[in-house]
C-alpha cells in the first residue's frame, strides 16, 4: 500500500509561490527520428524550486522524454532499456500494434532489462505518446516524469500546407502540475499539483513566429482537466484529434482535454505586433461538477492551489514571422470515412460502479475488480462493435481503450463537441453521461496477452477502473499438444557476439536470463533470421527461453558467453 | 491491496501518524561486513568511537554520486573527533551491475574514499537499520553498552549544490552529541533513490 506522506507542505508551497513571478524558457524535447529507437530509462532529478533537487525518472533525460517521430509504413524497433530502481512497462498510447508489443501492465520490464518491442506503423498522423503502465503503480511512475511524445507522419498530411517545422511553428505541449513537500521531492497525497508544468517548465514562456502556429497538446496529467484557450479570447482552429487529422479545421475559443487525450489546433499570430505578447490559458475556474480540478479546496486529499481557478498555461511573446510562414490555412485536411451505429453487428455496454465516498471501495466498471488474469472482454477480429460507457456515479472520469481509434456516435448529455469529431482513444466521460463509441478491431489476434481499457485519470487506473479484452480469431487459438521434445537448439555454443536459434517452431516470445535469475533481455515476436546480440552481456552462463508461438509452450536452453577476444 | 482516495483528509492524517515508526532512539545490531580494502569491518573494530555515522548509499544512483566527496569530508572532520564514518552499499546488485563489489572497488580507488565503502550483500543491515533510500543517512551512539540510533534521514538539504546547503542535517546531529546536547532535528526525509530490498527466496 502507498502512503502518502507530508501533510505540512501546502503551506510552505504557498508561501514561495508568490516570489516565483519570472518566466522559464519552455524546454522543447528533443526528436529521435528513423527505425530505431533507444529509450533509457532511470531515477534522477532535477531543480524544480530553490533548494534540494527533486528526485525524478527520465527517458533518455531527467523529466519526460525524447519526441519520436515515426514514418507511417515504417517497421520501428524499441529498445527499451529499464535502468529504474523498479519494474516498469512502457505502453504506445494510441497505436495500433500486437498487444504483446503493447507495454500494458502483462508486458512488465524487470529493472536492468532491455525489452524490444517492434510493429509496423499503421496509426495515420498525428500525435501519440508513451509512458509506463504498470498495475497500481502507474500514477506514480508517471508523476516521476516517465514518458514522452510521438509524432507520426505521412504523406498526405505531408502534402498540406500546415505548420510542420518542430519546436518552431509546431509546438508540443504536454500539461501537468506537481506539487512538492517539504524535502522538495514530489508528493501525490493529492493528485492535482500546485505547479504548472508546461513540458515540465514552471512559469513557462516562449516566443512564437507572427504567422499560423500549430500546437500539440497532450494532457499528461495524473488526474486534472484543461479547458484551454488564449487571453484575449482569440479564435483558433482544431486540426486533429487524438488519432488523425479531422475534415476541415474546426474554429473554436475554448478546448476542454482530459488526462490522456491530445488535441491539435493551429493559431494565428499574424495580427499580432512583434513583441506582444498573450497567454495559453487554463479557464478553470467555475467549470461543472465532476470535471477533474474542478473542486474548490486548495489543501487536503484533492486539494491544489490551482484548482477552480484561471492559470497560465504558456506566457507567449510574439516575434518575427520565419522564411516559411504558413499564412492560411486548407479549408480541407482530409476526407475521414468513419463507422456508424449501423455498421456494428456487437453492442457492449459497460457501467462505471463504486467510488461512493466512505465506502472504501475504488472506482469500478460494472462493479467488477480488476484482475490480472482475468479477461472480460472476448472480442472477434475483424469485428465491427459499439461501446456505450455510461458514468451513473460522482465524478467524471477519462476512458481509454487500447489498440484502436474509435469514433464518438453519440453523448447523452447533448451534442459531440465539434473539438472531438474525429478519430479519438480516450474521451471525457462526465457525470451521468452515456457515451457511446464504434470502432473495428483489426490486424492482431492473440489469446494470450489482452489489451486494456480503462479510466486515464491515474489513480483512478490503479484503484481498479480497468478491464481488459483479447482480440481472437478461429485460427489463434491456443492449440493442445502432446509434444515432449520440441527440435530447439542454440549455436554456437559457447557464444561470443550472436545466439543463433535452430528450430521448426515459431517464436512467440524469448527471454534470456543470467545465472541468478536477472532477465537480460525480453523479445517478443523475434525474428530470429540474424541471430540474438549478445554482445553486452558479460561472460557466464545464460538461460533462453522460448515461446512457441502455436502452442504457447515454453522450453529453456541453456548457452554460455564467452569474454571477446 | 488498493490505496483508496476518497477517505476524509482527516482520518488519512491519522493513519499516516499511525504508520509512522519512530526511526530514532532505536538500537541497531552490530555488522560485518566486506570493505572494499578485502577486509571484514563491523563497528565493534572501533572501541574508542563515542558513535558513528552510518550512511547507505551506492554506485549508481545519480543522487547518492553526488555526496561522495561530501562524505569524504565528514569522514575527515569527525572521524577525528572519534565518529567515525562507515558507508554501506546494499543495493541490489542483480538489478544493479554498476553496484556490485568489484564496481564498488573501483570508485574506493578512484575517487579516493577515505572511509571504509562496505558491501551488504544479503541487504541485512539495511533491513536492520531500515534504511529506505540512497543516500541515508544514521547517526548512531554508543549508550550503556548499546548502539542507538540518534538521527536518521538526509546528510543535508541540498544534493547537487553543496555551496547552496542551509541545513547540514548529518554534522549539526553529531555536533550536538560531541557537545553532550540532544539532537535538533532527529529525522529528515531521506532523499535519493529508492533502496529496493530483494525478496528472501
Ligand atoms: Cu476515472
Amino acid at each position: 500500500m502507498k502512503l502518502r506522506t507530508t501533510l505540512a507542505a501546502a503551506a510552505l508551497v504557498t508561501g514561495s509561490l508568490g516570489a516565483q513571478a519570472q518566466y522559464n524558457s519552455l524546454w522543447i524535447p528533443d526528436t529521435l527520428s528513423g527505425t530505431t529507437f533507444n529509450l533509457y530509462m532511470k531515477d534522477t532529478f532535477v531543480q524544480f524550486l530553490t533548494g534540494n533537487q527533486t528526485i525524478t525518472a527520465g527517458i533518455n533525460g531527467a523529466f519526460w522524454g525524447p519526441t519520436l517521430i515515426f514514418q507511417k509504413g515504417d517497421t520501428v524497433h524499441m529498445n527499451v532499456h529499464n535502468n529504474l530502481n523498479d519494474s516498469t512497462t512502457l505502453h504506445w498510447h494510441g497505436m495500433h500494434l500486437p498487444a504483446v508489443m503493447d507495454g500494458g501492465p502483462h508486458q512488465i520490464i524487470p529493472p536492468g532489462t532491455e525489452w524490444q518491442p517492434y510493429w509496423k506503423v499503421t496509426n495515420t498522423a498525428s500525435t501519440f505518446w508513451y509512458h509506463p503502465h504498470l498495475n497500481m503503480e502507474t500514477e506514480a511512475q508517471i508523476a516521476s516524469g516517465l514518458g514522452g511524445f510521438i509524432i507520426v507522419r505521412d504523406s498526405e498530411e505531408s502534402a498540406l500546407t500546415l505548420p510542420r517545422t518542430y519546436g518552431v511553428d509546431d509546438i508540443p505541449l504536454v500539461l501537468t502540475s506537481r506539487s512538492f513537500d517539504a524535502s522538495n521531492a514530489f508528493t501525490t497525497f493529492s493528485p492535482y499539483g500546485d505547479y504548472m508544468l508546461t513540458n515540465g517548465t514552471m512559469n513557462a514562456k516562449t516566443s512564437l513566429p507572427k504567422q499560423y502556429v500549430r500546437f500539440r497538446i497532450l494532457n499528461a496529467e495524473l488526474e486534472r482537466g484543461y479547458n484551454l484557450g488564449f487571453s484575449d479570447n482569440r479564435t483558433f482552429y482544431i486540426i486533429g484529434t487524438d488519432g488523425g487529422l479531422v475534415d476541415a479545421p474546426v474554429a473554436v475559443t475554448r478546448v476542454k482535454i482530459l488526462p490522456g487525450e491530445r488535441t491539435e489546433f493551429a493559431v494565428s499570430f499574424a495580427g499580432d505586433a512583434e513583441g506582444d505578447s498573450l497567454d495559453l490559458m487554463a479557464y478553470n475556474s467555475g467549470l461543472e461538477f465532476g470535471f477533474p480540478g474542478s473542486e474548490p479546496s486548495t489543501s487536503g486529499a484533492f486539494g491544489s492551489l490551482l484548482n477552480n481557478t484561471n492559470f497560465k498555461v504558456l506566457h507567449i511573446y510574439v516575434s518575427a514571422a520565419t522564411s516559411g510562414a504558413v499564412s492560411s490555412l486548407p479549408t480541407t485536411l482530409t476526407t475521414n470515412t468513419y463507422l456508424t451505429a449501423a455498421d456494428a453487428t456487437v453492442s457492449r455496454t459497460l457501467k462505471v460502479t463504486d467510488g461512493v465516498p466512505g465506502e472504501g471501495i475504488g472506482f469500478r466498471f460494472d462493479s467488477t475488480d480488476f484482475i490480472m488474469d482475468t479477461i472480460n472482454k472476448y472480442v472477434q477480429l475483424n469485428t465491427v462493435e459499439k461501446w456505450s460507457v455510461t458514468n451513473s456515479n460522482v465524478f467524471g472520469h477519462s476512458f481509454h481503450i487500447h489498440d484502436i481509434q474509435f469514433k464518438i456516435i453519440s453523448r447523452s448529455s447533448g451534442t459531440i463537441p465539434s473539438y472531438e469529431d474525429g478519430w479519438k482513444d480516450t474521451y471525457y466521460l462526465h457525470v451521468n453521461e452515456t457515451v457511446s463509441f464504434v470502432t473495428r478491431f483489426n490486424d492482431y489476434a492473440d489469446p494470450l496477452h489482452p489489451f486494456m481499457y480503462h479510466c486515464h485519470m491515474a489513480p483512478h487506473e490503479d484503484g481498479g477502473l480497468m478491464g481488459q479484452f483479447v482480440v481472437d480469431s478461429a485460427t489463434t487459438g491456443v492449440a493442445k499438444t502432446t509434444e515432449s521434445a520440441p527440435d530447439l537448439t542454440l549455436y554456437p555454443n559457447p557464444a561470443k557476439g550472436t545466439v543463433f536459434v535452430s528450430t521448426s517452431m515459431q517464436a512467440y516470445y524469448i527471454t534470456i536470463t543470467n545465472a541468478v535469475g536477472h532477465t537480460m533481455l525480453m523479445l517478443p515476436r523475434p525474428n530470429l533470421m540474424k541471430g540474438i546480440d549478445v554482445r553486452n552481456f558479460a561472460p557466464g552462463t545464460y538461460y533462453l527461453t522460448f515461446t512457441d508461438d502455436k502452442t504457447k509452450q515454453s522450453y529453456t536452453r541453456q548457452f554460455v558467453k564467452y569474454a571477446d577476444l | 491491496m488498493r490505496t483508496f482516495k476518497f477517505i476524509a483528509p482527516a482520518a488519512l492524517a491519522l493513519l499516516l501518524s499511525a504508520y509512522r515508526p519512530l526511526p530514532t532512539e532505536k538500537a541497531v545490531s552490530d555488522f560485518k561486513l566486506l570493505a572494499t580494502t578485502g577486509r571484514m569491518v563491523s563497528l565493534a573494530d572501533y572501541p574508542k568511537a563515542k558513535g558513528f555515522m552510518v550512511v547507505f548509499t551506492c554506485n549508481h544512483c545519480p543522487f547518492a554520486k553526488v555526496y561522495f566527496n561530501r562524505l569524504n569530508d565528514l569522514s575527515k572532520k569527525y572521524g577525528a573527533l572519534g565518529v567515525p564514518l562507515l558507508a554501506i552499499s546494499s543495493s541490489d546488485t542483480v538489478n544493479f551491475e554498476e553496484d556490485g563489489y568489484g564496481k564498488m572497488k573501483e570508485k574506493t580507488a578512484k575517487e579516493h574514499l577515505t572511509f571504509p565503502y562496505l558491501y551488504d550483500g544479503s541487504q541485512a543491515t539495511a533491513v536492520d537499520f531500515g534504511a529506505k533510500k540512497t543516500p541515508h543517512a544514521f547517526v548512531v551512539w554508543k549508550e550503556n553498552g548499546k548502539l542507538v540510533v540518534k538521527y536518521a534521514g538526509a546528510i543535508d538539504d541540498n544534493g547537487a549544490e553543496p555551496e547552496k546547503v542551509v541545513h547540514h542535517y548529518l554534522a549539526e546531529a553529531v555536533d550536538a552529541l560531541l557537545a553532550g546536547k540532544a539532537v535538533d532535528v532527529p529525522e529528515t526525509k531521506s532523499v535519493g533513490c529508492t533502496l529496493g530490498i530483494r525478496a528472501k527466496k
